[in-house]
């Protein structure tokens, strides 16, 4: 692959996206702990969890709760390598970059060097403060992917019923999710089909103009299809106001659960 | 308004349709001039090469869209727009009615196979034990049942097909209407879809199929109409007589004449364009 087929890159990062998503939803599907909870009360425990992370200033309870959130993996029957993979990856990385000044603030010196004449210092405060917002983040990240991997995406996107939000605003949201699907294929196919014509060497003002004509296609394809799909809904009974389907039922392990966080929260 | 109240509602007619003319945007005409009465439990193909109309058609026949000219009853109740912003007559007549799309993945637009075949019941008020026993049943027939939390997207063209077929019978129509209902389907899902609907019919369904495959047509129609490139009927009869006229046929492009080599011998027939119902070496 060319280093500069920016349609070929966009492409093949389309597929992992796809690939990743199918995996995830694979995970949700498996027989472990949290998969087990009902989604309404893993919302609801995992919103106190980072709430009581975001308001705590202590490091071990910052860590405690880091513990926990692994434990919670391993119980849930996800590969920690994979999760702490997908959980270090760009935020908690970016925020130990956004942070790394502030380990040099004033205080008491830990650690002093000379580089150029210019004497840095590493202070306590400035490491403790770094070490917390570090951690934070990592936990906060942990613990809202661990709900969207242990969840699948529209069961999610159902539980946030629980905040009120119309219906149709859910409804909508699944469908995007369902026919993004549909135009990551129609655009797989639609570049292999230009590959298979023009080859490898497209260039990069070709290139873009590929794109352009792509997403006009694709904008023809999606109102012809919103059309369709809303004559599919009329054929079905569809007068305006969604009535879908809830599922969600408590069970005494969702109760047990529920106390236990709240016991937990209140003893931090 | 109920339906199947009106006076007219003689013998069992379910839809007539007279002298309706169709056009989209008013210039680009899609039906012209049909007349159709279809009785209930009546099996009706039709059958036109692709642009013929055939989609327009069940369309009308549904209520999506409504002719320009011209009248379509349903149970002796005029259908049109006004009509159907009777909410109670609009649930009725849905309730009544199921149209299978030809495009599966316009018809299965919800996250889940289980909430794209409880999403039509839900709409129509249906009661949810009701629902959870159609689901079973027809999940179980169909075999489909451990597609129910798959989505719709990693299904294949076939698996597809059933759920929607399965969306749509489980609000337990009166009339089933089906465009292209085996395109692009394997031989054993083409049999199974093909046997489901014999089953319906048996149990007093009315199936309106529109379709350009003409080796399932004899299966599924009392009745064939042929739609013709100016978008009109060209002929109706019995399946076995239209199957028979190559003439016709080949005028409205449903077979052509088709020249092969067998070692030293070339053979020349008429050949249809899907399946090979008349193909005579």
């Amino acid at each position: 692959m060319k280093s500069n087929n920016f349609i070929e890159r966009s492409i093949i990062w389309s597929l992992i996206l796809l690939k990743d998503s199918i995996f995830a939803e694979e995970l949700a599907l498996k027989k472990g702990f949290l998969q087990s909870l009902d989604p309404r009360v893993k919302i609801i425990s995992f919103l106190l969890f980072i709430l009581q992370i975001l308001f705590t200033g202590s490091l071990a309870v910052l860590f405690s709760f880091y513990m926990f959130c692994l434990l919670l993996v391993l119980v849930s029957r996800i590969n920690l390598v994979f999760f702490l993979k997908r959980t270090w990856f760009f935020i908690p990385l970016f925020s130990l970059f956004i942070v790394l000044p502030a380990i040099f603030s004033a205080g008491e010196a830990l650690l002093s060097w000379q580089i150029w004449g210019v004497k840095l210092i590493i202070s306590r405060q400035g490491l403790a403060a770094a070490e917390i917002f570090v951690l934070r983040v990592i936990t906060c990240v942990s613990w809202v992917i661990l709900l969207s991997l242990t969840t699948k995406h529209f069961v999610l996107l159902k539980a946030l019923r629980i905040f009120k939000l119309p219906q149709i605003f859910i409804m909508t949201l699944g469908m995007c999710y369902r026919y993004l699907y549909l135009f990551v294929g129609i655009i797989q196919n639609t570049y292999l089909a230009i590959k298979s014509r023009l080859g490898m060497g497209v260039q990069y003002q070709k290139g873009q103009q590929i794109v352009a004509w792509n997403i006009v296609a694709l904008w023809a394809h999606s109102v012809g299809l919103n059309e369709e799909v809303y004559k599919a809904m009329l054929a079905r009974g569809y007068q305006g106001e969604i009535l879908a389907w809830n599922d969600f039922a408590m069970k005494i392990r969702d109760y047990l659960w529920l106390s236990a966080v709240v016991v937990i929260i209140w003893i931090i | 308004m109920a339906i199947g109240s009106s006076s007219n509602h003689m013998d069992n007619l379910v839809f007539e349709l007279k002298d309706v003319y169709f056009s989209y945007l008013g210039k680009f005409p899609a039906l012209c001039g049909i007349d159709i009465r279809i009785n209930q439990g009546q099996k009706i193909s039709i059958i036109g090469a692709n642009g013929s109309g055939k989609s327009t058609f069940l369309q009308i026949l549904d209520g999506l869209i409504f002719a320009d000219k011209g009248s379509v009853s349903f149970c002796g109740q005029r259908l049109n727009e006004k009509i159907f912003n009777d909410v109670k007559y609009s649930l009725e007549f849905r309730s009544k009615v199921g149209y299978i799309f030809q495009n599966s993945d316009v018809q299965l637009f919800c996250p889940t196979v289980r909430e794209d075949i409880v999403f039509g019941p839900l709409q129509l008020g249906m009661a949810k034990d009701r629902i959870q026993d159609r689901l079973e049943q027809l999940t179980s027939r169909l075999k489909i049942k451990e597609l129910l939390d798959r989505a719709p997207y990693q299904l294949s063209i076939g698996e597809k097909r059933k759920v929607a077929i399965a969306s749509t019978l489980i609000i337990d129509p009166l009339v089933l209407i089906l465009d292209e209902p085996t395109a692009g389907l394997d031989p054993l899902t083409t049999r199974n879809i093909i046997d489901l609907l014999i089953e319906e019919n048996n149990c007093g369904k009315t199936i309106i199929t529109a379709t350009h495959d003409l080796h399932i047509v004899e299966e599924v129609s009392d009745v064939v109409y042929v739609f013709g490139q100016q978008r009109s009927i060209v002929k109706s009869g019995l399946a076995e007589d239209i199957l028979n006229d190559l003439e016709l046929l080949q005028a409205n492009n449903l077979v052509h004449i088709h020249s092969h080599r067998h070692k030293d011998k070339v053979h020349i027939h008429p050949h249809l364009h899907s399946g090979h119902y008349i193909d005579e070496h």
